[in-house]
Order: structure tokens, then sequence, then C-alpha cells
């Protein structure tokens, strides 16, 4: 039987700086914050505890000292399950496949009704620190890491290729930035919600060059818990719901550069998946009414946003910078707020942005509501885009 | 030959060397850059490789490499890893060989993208690295 994947439920905690450093005399513990938003998202989808049967949990940052998180909040909820109780790791693109994991449980029925959840406390270790990790993660340990390239200063190049390729500036990519907070602004659980202007963009101390401190991600902790179902349950809740209605994915065999010469700033992962997705559910990006992408930097949101046909090639930064991305415009891109001012606890990032696309396909996003939005496209990366992960999620009311 | 720049310090964040990596550290100290060719379709790899990534053949023979390219793209870091602070900020580059590889290195000057660039080795006291720079 042909079945069919829905978000139900959902339930984030607002990003920010969370975790405690280790030695002060009172913790914020990862697991009792996540507890209590699986109540509030099961409360939120309509089921009973006993109709979940898989538990799909992005892997905690190596900072958190509970191992075997799966298990011990299994225990820790007593919540036996049918289907698969596992961690999901991969970078970036993490929480997106977690997402699928837990998706693929229902799709195979061994579930009914899933969790995708997960926890990302990181900000007690400095960003010094964190990045002698991180850089790891993010090129070859021998090869690139001993120049000291950072996650980031991958970006900052296709930043740097794409300003030259395409007669761009800085102030450009950069208004996408301040678009970004204005939507932060109007979203109780981003990070950062102050107005900018394009002026504070670019006084901003430089990060890696030619992106400043407002146009690469902040670093924060967050947790999400989504709770989805069969699309039998979900209609039978009587509540507004989002249809999964494909998905698409796409690893270019290529981490971070191709050693074969290729156009960098075309992301072929996100172009492939963003294709295969829009095929499967018989769409087009046209056809989409808002897109929640994820993009660390400025940068990434225009490559991103192109690749995924939402606007015209070496034309992303210019429309944004003439508000074509933002609330209102012609196609709203990251109505959350983005990775910039949202915030961006990389290991649930997917996460934040399929909340934010069942907030807006609910019709619960308030103030930052698109109007009628019906569908929404969202994506999740690793590397530099080495690889893709699209969902197109349609609203049904 | 790649020109031989000595620096004082160590390096920030040195690479490991195994039996088989040892070939491409020991060469880059004399001044050789080499990395591996498919015995079977000819093409390059970069960083070397066992086998060949391209064709999957199983054999591969060390060649060398002019040091000859273009710089891609570039960026200055100033936001630096533990390891790195000393030295920051710094400028790292992506560089198209003229034999038709993408790699990454250091890059010791600001130069405009599509600029004519030559790879260096930067001879540290605990071993080289390779780093790009402008030619003539
Ligand atoms: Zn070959």
């Amino acid at each position: 039987m042909t079945r069919t994947v829905c978000i139900i439920g959902a339930a984030a905690l607002p990003v920010g700086k969370w975790q405690k450093p280790a030695d002060a005399p009172e913790q914020v513990l990862e697991h009792e914050l996540l507890a209590g938003l699986v109540l509030d998202a099961v409360a939120d989808a309509g089921v009973e505890r006993g109709d979940i049967g898989a538990m799909a949990f992005s892997q905690c940052r190596p900072y958190t000292l509970q191992k075997y998180f799966a298990t011990f909040m299994a225990h820790y909820l007593r919540l036996p399950c049918t289907g698969t109780v596992a961690e999901v790791l991969g970078n970036g693109m993490t929480a997106g496949l977690a997402f699928e994991q837990a998706a693929n449980d229902i799709l195979l029925g061994r579930a009914r009704v899933a969790l995708a959840l997960g926890v990302n406390f990181e900000s007690a270790t400095s960003a010094a620190e964190h990045m002698m990790s991180s850089m790891r993660a993010t090129g070859d340990v021998d090869f690139q890491v001993p120049f000291g390239i950072t996650p980031i200063a991958w970006y900052a190049m296709d930043a740097a290729r794409y300003i030259h390729e395409h007669a761009s500036s800085r102030a450009e990519l950069a208004s996408v930035a301040v678009k970004n907070r204005a939507h932060a602004a109007l979203n109780p659980i981003a990070q950062f919600r102050k107005p900018i202007t394009l002026e504070d963009v670019l006084a901003q101390p430089m990060i890696v060059e030619p992106l400043g401190l407002f146009e690469v991600p902040p670093r924060g902790d967050g947790a999400v818990v989504l709770v989805l179902a069969e699309e039998d349950v979900a209609r039978g809740l009587g509540r507004p719901y989002v249809r999964v209605r494909s998905r698409g994915f796409f690893h270019e065999g290529a981490h971070q550069i191709s050693e074969v010469p290729n156009d960098m700033i075309r992301l072929i992962s996100a172009e492939t998946a963003g294709r295969t997705a829009y095929e499967a559910a018989g769409v087009g990006p046209a056809d989409m009414d808002f897109a929640e992408l994820y993009a660390p930097c400025t940068i990434v949101e225009v490559l991103a946003s192109e690749a995924l046909g939402l606007l015209p090639r070496g034309q992303g930064a210019r429309a944004a910078a003439a508000g074509e991305t933002s609330l209102g415009g012609r196609i709203p891109i990251c109505t959350s707020g983005g990775l910039q001012s949202r915030g961006h606890p990389a290991y649930v990032t997917p996460f934040y942005s399929l909340f934010e696309c069942a907030e807006q396909l609910r019709g619960r996003a308030g103030a930052r509501q698109v109007p009628n939005a019906r569908l929404g496209v969202t994506s999740a990366e690793l590397g530099n885009y080495n690889a893709a992960l699209v969902h197109v999620l349609e609203a049904v009311r | 030959m790649l020109e031989i720049i000595d620096i004082a310090t160590p390096r920030a964040y040195p690479p490991r060397v195994s039996a088989f990596t040892r070939r491409f550290w020991s060469s880059l100290a004399e001044g050789r850059l080499e990395t591996t060719r498919c015995t079977a379709c000819q093409r390059f790899s970069f960083p070397p490789k066992q086998l060949c990534p391209h064709c999957w053949h199983r054999e591969v023979a060390w060649a060398p490499l002019s040091g000859n390219g273009r710089l891609y793209a570039a960026t200055a870091i100033h936001a630096a890893p533990l390891a790195f602070r000393a030295v920051a900020p710094y400028r790292v580059g992506i560089v198209d060989l003229d034999e038709g590889i993408r790699l990454a290195c250091a890059l010791l000057e600001n130069l405009p993208l599509d600029s004519p660039v030559r790879l260096v080795v930067l001879r540290h006291p605990d071993g080289p690295l390779f780093a790009a720079r402008s030619v003539g």
C-alpha cells in the first residue's frame, strides 16, 4: 500500500544560549528540555502517547555528556517503540536525515506515528575551540585543515567567486542579513530579533572576507520535536496538518571542493535534489509560496535559492536586495529569520526549518504568516552544499 | 621545482603522514609537487590517492605537477580556530592547476580572482606546507 507521511505536531525551544559553562553550579540539561518539548509536540498533534512507534534523534554534539542519548530518552519518557529508536548524524544535514529516518519508519509500516527530535547544545564551548573540531568536519584533515580553513571560510570563497562572476557586491549579499533580521523580528523563537539596517551589517567586524559578523550564523543552542504520522492518522485528527509531498537527495561525490574543477557556485546538489523533489510532486519552483532553506551565510541563501529555481541564476543577491525574498515579496525566503537571525544550532537546524514550514502551512506563523501558504520547499545540506536534501511540503486544512 | 620559503614558526596544524603520503610530503620538502596519476585513464587526483577515483583502477603512479594555475576563489579568515589565532587574519584560496586539478591552500597575497598563481613550499621547522602566490 502507498503511504504518505505528514507532520501533525511540533514544538521548538527558542534558539539561544541555554548551555551553562561546565563549572557552573547549576546546569541546564538537554534531556530535561527535550522531554518537555515531546509532551508539547504530542499535545499539539493530538495523538496519544501509545500511538508513537518510533523516535529518530539528531545526534547530540560531543559537548552533551549523556551518551546513547536516544535510548536514554526512551527510558526517560518510558516509551516502548516497535519501529526504530536511533540517533542520526550527517553534518549540517543531521536533522534532515533524522526526519527521513522517522518518515521511513512510517513509510515501511513500522510505526503509524513517529517522533523526529533532537537537541543541540554547544554554546558553552568557545567558537575558537569549536572550530578546532568543525574544520575537521568540513575539510580534509591532512590536505585542507592545515591551512586553517574554517567551515564558513568555504562559503566566503563562494561569496568571493559570486561577486566576481556576477558583478554582485558585498552590500547586495548583506541585504539578505537585513531581510532575515526583519523576519526574525516577527518570530518569537528567533535568537536575534532587533531590526538592523544595511549600514549596521556593513559596519560589523570581518569574520571571513567578504562576510562580517551579521552575515554568518551566530552560535546557539536549540531543541525541536516534530510529530510525524501516516496520513490516515493525520486525517482522523481533524486539525490542519502538513503533507510531505516529495523529497529529493543528491550527493555530488565531493567533499568541500571537487578535485576536478567545476562551477563551485552552481550548487549541483541542490539543483538535482530540487528537480527530483519538484518532479516527484508534479510542481515547479514557481508554485512555491515560500522557501525555508539551510543557508548558514547570506551567500548560501542566494546560491541555494538560485539552484532551487526560486531566483534566476546570478540574480539572487540582486533580487534579495530588491525585496523579492522578503515577506510580502514575490517568494518569501527564510521567514523564520534564517540561520543568521533565527539561529543555527547546527545538528537541529533542519528541524527548525521544518518547524517553520509546519507553522506556515498550518497558518500559525502570526505576524510573519505568508497569506494562504499552500506549498513550501525546504533544504538541508552538508559541507559546501556537497549534498542536499529537499522536501516539498503541502498544507492540508 | 617550486620556490621554497622559510618560515620561522612550526605549522599551526601539522598534517599526518602515512606510509603512502610520505612520498608527497618528502617531495614537497625538496620543492617538488607530486600527486598520483592513474595508469589506466591517466587522470590526476588530489590529494594523492591509492586508487583512481575517476575509473576505480587500482594502479596509480606518482607524477610531477607544475604548480602553475589560476586563483579560483579566496578569502581572509579573521575569526580563527585556537591553533590559528596567532597567525590571524590569514588568507586561503582555491587554485585550479594547469593539469586540471583543483586544490585549496594558503594564499600569500591579496590577488584578484582568476589571476595566474604558482604554488610555493612553505618550509616550517617541523615540515612543509604549500601555498599560492602571484606569478613574477
Ligand atoms: Zn583512472
